[in-house]
């Protein structure tokens, strides 16, 4: 590929996906099959200073596809994305994102707001769920360095954008995690409160829907637990996540499986 | 009937480079030297949003003298190839030596065939690391490209800049040195040119994939004092 000059019309400006596709790059619109590995649980609970995200691990075809997939990663320092529904897409959508942020700042010089980050997803998946049966549905979240808040914004099939003010979930275990967090979701929950919440939310989704990866206390797999405040995209470390889910766990096999009337 | 009248290639080469190097005069130069941690680009300009020097990859850097609008253009197309590149294969793929390359055939090119030469110089950074060496490459209007073994300045004024750095100290030197001799190779003897008035970028590893950081007015001043 020679260098890639364009005359002030033709520009295709700071959009990485513009200028892609104007060169053949973009993904395609081809319709391909429909057993890719998909099948998902994420949660993302918004907090006092920032927002939490809890993403299982587990990519499901026919059969368990990898236990250890990162659904969960930092679009950029501030801003996390999630992804469900095709693993080749959603991994594809979380390179171009990537990609088009850093690549904004260095053609402008600032950063995109983080709605602007949002918004620009919009049209990619659009294209990729109306052409092809491989749909992928993003959850980004992030810190808003202009508001000062943490914000979440959910996509539907058709690549419409909502932002949530409490809480969002994709993926396969939806309904179940979406029912405790509907329980437990307070509008002044901290930092530990949001993360105690998203992973009993996640617990509970590994524990009905047969495509999401609950806990693995068998391989050390835990799911995948991170935070984005002021100071930027933070992971979990693996050991704190898995005696959070040890100490559910305990009190699981306490109360013989159910959760006992209380959320706990 | 139009007249056509015989010019040399020689004269022609000779006037274009004259219009060339007229244009790139008008505007105040840059040194980029490797210091004993990194890269430093460092550049005369009073304004503090029209940039000259610009993050291009994880480990490469851009910097521009003369017309702003064409420097700026190169600037982009460097930063879409950077990114497209690293997009199809990986990142680790992404060369400056390649990237300069392109910059000297773009420019050969527009000095040759375009209807005027490009008023511009060029400079592409990169940090090294255990695939590729450290290095700057300096590409002139007219396509030339060359390979600065420790430190190189553009714009019109260079030859006298460059005598001027070149007095500094021959080993590589803390950030605060090499930005201090920069500066006032860039200054001269008869005045000294306020932070504020100096863009100053550097590649260093600071333990995350992109290297580059830009400079603020405050760090600047604090490296200065």
């Amino acid at each position: 590929m020679g260098l890639p000059l364009f005359s002030a019309h033709g520009d295709p400006g700071p959009s990485f996906w513009h200028y892609a596709d104007s060169m053949g790059l973009a993904p395609s619109r081809g319709a391909l099959h429909e057993d890719a590995p998909h099948a998902t649980t994420v949660i993302a609970v918004r907090y006092d200073h920032g927002v939490v995200m809890v993403g299982d691990r587990q990519a499901t075809g026919n059969y368990i596809a990898s236990r250890d997939v990162r659904k969960i990663e930092p679009a950029d320092r501030f801003t996390a994305l999630a992804i469900s529904g095709s693993a080749a897409r959603g991994m594809e959508l979380l390179k171009i994102a990537q990609l088009s942020f850093e690549h904004y700042e260095k053609m402008t010089d600032s950063a995109l707001s983080l709605e602007g980050k949002a918004n620009y997803l919009s049209p990619i998946i659009q294209r990729n769920n109306l052409s092809s049966p491989l749909l992928v549905l993003p959850l980004l979240a992030g810190w808003d360095e202009s508001h000062l808040v943490g914000r979440i914004f959910e996509y539907d099939g058709a690549g419409g954008c909502y932002e949530r003010f409490d809480f969002a979930t994709i993926g396969s275990g939806s309904p179940f995690a979406e029912g405790a967090l509907r329980l437990g979701f307070r509008s002044d929950l901290d930092r530990e409160g949001a993360l105690e919440l998203g992973a009993l939310a996640l617990y509970e989704a590994g524990d009905n829907d047969p495509n999401t990866g609950g806990p693995d206390f068998v391989r050390n797999i835990f799911p995948m637990m991170i935070s984005v405040s002021a100071e930027g995209f933070q992971e979990i470390a693996a050991p704190e996540v898995g005696e959070r889910f040890r100490q559910i766990n305990e009190r699981r096999t306490e109360s013989r499986g159910v959760a006992g009337g209380t959320l706990r | 009937m139009t007249n056509y009248f015989y010019v040399s290639p020689e004269q022609l080469i000779k006037d274009r480079a004259e219009f060339a190097q007229k244009g790139i005069a008008r505007g105040r130069s840059i040194v980029a030297a490797i210091y004993d941690n990194g890269v430093v680009l460092v550049a005369e300009n009073p304004s503090a949003s029209l940039n000259k020097i610009s993050e291009v990859y994880d480990r490469i850097a851009f910097a521009g003298v003369g017309k702003y609008n064409e420097f700026d253009r190169l600037r982009e197309a460097g930063i879409r190839w950077a990114d497209s590149t690293g997009y199809t294969y990986s990142r680790e793929d992404v060369d400056a030596r390649a990237l300069a390359n392109y910059y000297a055939q773009h420019l050969g090119d527009m000095f040759t065939e375009g209807q005027k030469p490009l008023e511009v110089e060029i400079l592409v950074a990169q940090l090294g690391n255990k695939l590729r060496p450290t290095k700057l490459y300096r590409v002139a209007y007219e396509g030339t490209i060359s390979d600065e073994p420790r430190f190189a300045v553009l714009g019109g004024d260079a030859e006298t800049i460059k005598d001027r750095f070149a007095l500094s100290e021959d080993s590589l030197q803390s950030l605060a040195t090499t930005l201090h001799n920069a500066s006032t190779a860039l200054s001269g003897p008869d005045r000294v040119i306020p932070p504020e008035e100096l863009e100053v970028g550097i590649l260093e590893d600071r333990g995350i994939r992109r290297t580059f950081l830009r400079l603020t007015d405050e760090q600047v001043k604090e490296l200065l004092s």
